[in-house]
């Protein structure tokens, strides 16, 4: 029997990004929070500085802040008819643990989606026509809308000291920024980064091909800034050591120092670490939920009682939460019914490398995880998709993230991977090269999905979460399009001695879990407007247990072609206000089913 | 544990040979400490792979920047022991896109890898390069089958990414002797304040590497020798 502690008012299952932020937003509201995080306290100055922190092989190949699979793991397979097996080691994405999550080592590529990104049937069927979407996409609506949502994007920016050069403002368009994007309330708090080469050569061949470059939106500051929170940042160094890293210089936006540090004294606010949630437990009403239970450091079986259950712990994690609690319906692909696991989706990663002559020297090691000149000509439905043959798109980047030397060793077509003819072109190359990434969306199918293996357990005797992916169709002809327009401006680019593409959602190849692509898995606990294909209401708010809410980009219905915490933190704000607005005056359903 | 000092294993000298007979280059360790997990023919077994894959130029070639060392100590430590590895059988047979799947903790793998590959070509010492660079080539993919129960392609990924880790990681580790691959591209190390240079176009940063353990380079590589 587990142990029953007294009962708080809301329990938050994680302390990345959205629990720390949901910790900090209810705490204020007069509520007390207390925060389970299955890992450890860590902070930016005593855990992250350089130069010890700069330490490639320990964090970058040995992923050290990141999950261990010993423990938690998820097992895969491309289709149904193949048995899934374990994730031995991490590869393709690198989900987080410990204080501030996946939030301490992620790159801070910030954005906003497109106003038609959050209503994608409506949007493609208004403008071509109601036939547009083959059926074999589950292509939906989020149930919320860019305007709902415009104050909370802005608002994040803030949370982070965003440095970007805005597109769309109330009384119109700014030369330098995206054209494409919705209108925004108010500019970026910071000015944009400054810009290598590489991009620079990007921005001139994109500039002359008659796209639209602007400065990629980056949580890596530019100046001396106070967030509303009251948190100080400080500016980038530009050190290469971004991405996979925590950051020392208290210059990339992280849940430790823009949020923790604000609420860590609040009296509303507590946090346990070490404290690994087991389960969601269920009133006998079927309505709504008890608490959690969890998993102490020495073993012990806790129970916290919550008069509100907040789901924070990344959304692969949520869905398995979801799925060994008995909470929702899992989703069936042979009936096509039950929604939790539905709508897994993930990322689609092409791009060209691109080889200048010795005129040009790159310095790759000059470096931030949001570093970079981007075009958003080839993303959403920003181009004319009539005649295409598939949605979505991606958008096209020049970055220089890093030059750590394991992991960046750009060589031209044709070179061998090992050997003297290998070790000379890596010598050769390491200082002119720039990489053009497309990152692009990635729709949901009745074939992707997530539910529970029936053979290995993780490290507290849970069946495995298991995925069932491969790119649909339409990523693998989107991405291909939109790697040919890459193609294009990487050709147009000065002083380039050769270029070569690569896909990783290329026809004929299968997803695979072993190269990283990028920790933007999506789906899964999908929010929406109609209870046999979410998860959640457009509140985030379970269907069936009113007293719990869910965050992450699992509630997103399809992947969209951007880095995803700019729209899970909007809807995470949107969540919170309307728990904070309407739900805790009189608990209940916020929608009709 | 074996007797002999790494470099000495190495090369095949006996534990008294003075610095000037060594071959160029010989960045690795002189300080007479013997092996953690490898033994001596393995070590020996191991530089013939590892300068396979990174062979002498103008810069070390991989034994010589220390990555025979580099990688016994990873197979000493975590990496080994298989640390951060889910190990939970069954271990079917899976496809490239399932990844790792070997019921081996990585530290048996290799010395069963190691072992394997000799029952099919001979000893590796004596072979002509040729020979090597064939056995390389059929490891990568995948041929020839390896007796016991390991696969050859997967011990050749294993064997290529810790010599390219041993050659380019931190000298912390005990490779990249000398900064040996760091100068080898250019990369300055783990002390990155770029503020004002990073849109300073196309103008060489002329420091020398900098680790993890505050132990300058030198500007000028060929010093080093
Ligand atoms: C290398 C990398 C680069 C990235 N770059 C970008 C980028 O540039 N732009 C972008 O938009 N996004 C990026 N991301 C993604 C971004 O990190 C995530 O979207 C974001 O951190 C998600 O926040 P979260 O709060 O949903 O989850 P997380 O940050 O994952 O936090 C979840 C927390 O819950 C805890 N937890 C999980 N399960 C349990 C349990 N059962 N019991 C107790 N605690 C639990 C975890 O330990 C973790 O601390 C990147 C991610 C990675 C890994
Ligand atoms: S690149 Fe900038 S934001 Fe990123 S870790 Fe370095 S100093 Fe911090």
């Amino acid at each position: 029997m587990a142990r029953r502690l007294a009962k708080t008012d809301v329990v938050i299952i994680g302390a990345g990004w959205t629990g720390l932020t949901a910790a900090y937003e209810l705490a204020h509201a007069g509520k007390r929070c207390v925060v389970l995080e299955r890992g450890s306290y860590r902070h930016d100055a005593d855990d992250f500085a350089a130069p010890k922190e700069h330490d490639e092989l320990k964090y970058a190949v040995h992923h050290a802040h990141m999950i261990n699979t010993r423990k938690e793991t998820l097992t895969f397979r491309n289709t149904a008819s193949q048995q899934a097996l374990p994730m031995r080691r991490l590869g393709s994405f690198l989900p987080g643990v410990g204080l501030g999550g996946a939030g301490i080592h992620w790159n801070g590529q910030l954005w906003r989606p497109l106003p038609s990104d959050l209503e994608m049937r409506s949007h493609y069927e208004n403008r071509y026509g109601a036939d547009f979407i083959p059926d074999d996409l589950n292509v939906q609506d989020w149930g919320v809308t860019y305007d709902e949502l415009e104050p909370h994007f802005d608002f994040y920016e803030k949370i982070c000291g965003t440095s970007g050069t805005a597109g769309q403002m109330a009384d119109g368009p700014r030369e330098g920024g995206n054209p494409f994007e919705g209108p925004r309330s108010a500019d970026y708090p910071n000015p944009p980064m400054r810009q290598p080469i590489g991009p620079t050569k990007f921005d001139e061949a994109a500039h002359k091909l008659g796209y639209h470059p602007f400065p990629m939106p980056a949580a890596n500051a530019t100046k001396e800034y106070t967030n509303p929170y009251g948190a100080k940042l400080h500016p980038c160094t530009y050190c290469g050591f971004c991405e996979r890293f925590g950051c020392g210089y208290y210059a990339k936006a992280d849940p430790i120092i823009c949020v923790y540090d604000q609420i860590k004294s609040h009296e509303n606010f507590e946090i346990r670490y070490q404290a690994q949630v087991l389960r969601v437990e269920k009133a006998e009403d079927g309505k709504t939920a008890t608490g959690v239970t969890y998993l102490t450091d020495a073993g012990e079986e806790v129970f916290q009682p919550a008069d509100i259950v907040c789901m924070n712990a990344y959304g692969l994690w949520n869905t398995h939460l979801m799925l060994v609690s008995g909470l929702g319906k899992p989703y069936d692909p042979k009936t096509r019914t039950g929604t939790v696991g539905r709508n897994y989706a993930y990322q689609t990663m092409a791009g060209v490398n691109v080889f200048f002559d010795d005129q040009v020297v790159t310095n790759p090691f000059m470096g931030a995880g949001a570093l970079g000149t981007v075009i958003d000509d080839f993303n959403g439905d920003n181009f004319d998709h009539s005649d295409l043959g598939f949605l979505g798109g991606g958008y096209i980047a020049c970055t220089q993230t890093n030059g750590r030397p394991i992991n960046y060793q750009p060589t031209p077509e044709g070179t061998p991977a090992w050997g003297a003819d290998w070790k000379r072109a890596v010598r050769e190359n390491y200082l002119h090269h720039a990489s053009l990434t497309v990152h692009g969306s990635s729709m949901a199918t009745p074939d992707n999905y997530l539910d529970l293996d029936p053979t290995w357990k993780d490290a507290y005797g849970r069946p495995l979460l298991r995925m069932t992916f491969n790119f649909p169709e339409n990523d693998r002809r989107m991405a291909d399009y939109v790697m040919g327009k890459a193609h294009e401006i990487a050709r147009n680019m000065e002083n380039v001695t050769s270029t070569s593409a690569s896909n990783r959602a290329a026809e004929g190849s299968d997803y695979s879990i072993v190269p990283y692509q990028t920790t933007h898995n999506t789906g899964g606990t999908v929010m929406g407007t109609d209870p046999t294909t979410s998860v959640v209401n457009r509140f985030g708010q379970m269907w069936d247990h009113h007293n719990v809410f869910v965050f992450g980009a699992g509630l997103f219905p399809q992947n969209l072609g951007y880095n995803p915490t700019g729209p899970l933190m909007g809807v995470a704000y949107w969540t919170l206000e309307h728990i904070k607005n309407d739900y805790i005056a009189n608990p209940r359903p916020l929608m009709d089913a | 544990m074996s007797m002999y000092s790494r470099r000495s294993v190495l090369f095949g000298f006996g534990a008294a040979v003075g610095l000037a007979s060594l071959p160029r280059h010989a960045f690795a360790a002189l300080d007479g400490t013997p092996f953690t997990f490898l033994s001596d023919t393995e070590a020996r077994s191991l530089a013939l792979l590892c300068d396979t894959l990174i062979p002498q130029d103008d810069f070390p070639s991989a034994s010589q920047a220390g990555v025979v060392d580099f990688i016994d100590l990873q197979l000493a430590g975590g990496y080994g022991r298989g640390e951060r590895l889910y190990m939970d059988g069954p271990h079917p047979q899976g496809t490239p896109e399932q990844g790792y799947q070997s019921p081996l903790r990585p530290a048996d793998l290799w010395r069963e890898g190691l072992a394997a590959m000799q029952t099919v070509i001979g000893p590796l010492e004596g072979q002509p390069q040729s020979a090597l660079d064939q056995l390389m080539t059929d490891l990568s993919e995948d041929r020839p089958a390896l007796a016991g129960r390991v696969g050859a392609k997967t011990f050749f990924t294993e064997l290529h990414a810790l010599t390219n880790q041993g050659y380019f990681a931190d000298p912390i580790y005990g490779g990249n002797k000398g900064y040996a691959g760091w100068h080898m591209v250019g990369f300055p190390g783990a002390f990155g304040y770029y503020t004002d240079t990073v849109d300073d176009h196309n103008r060489p940063y002329p420091q020398p590497p900098m680790g993890i353990g505050h132990q300058p380079g030198t500007s000028d590589f060929n010093s080093e020798r």
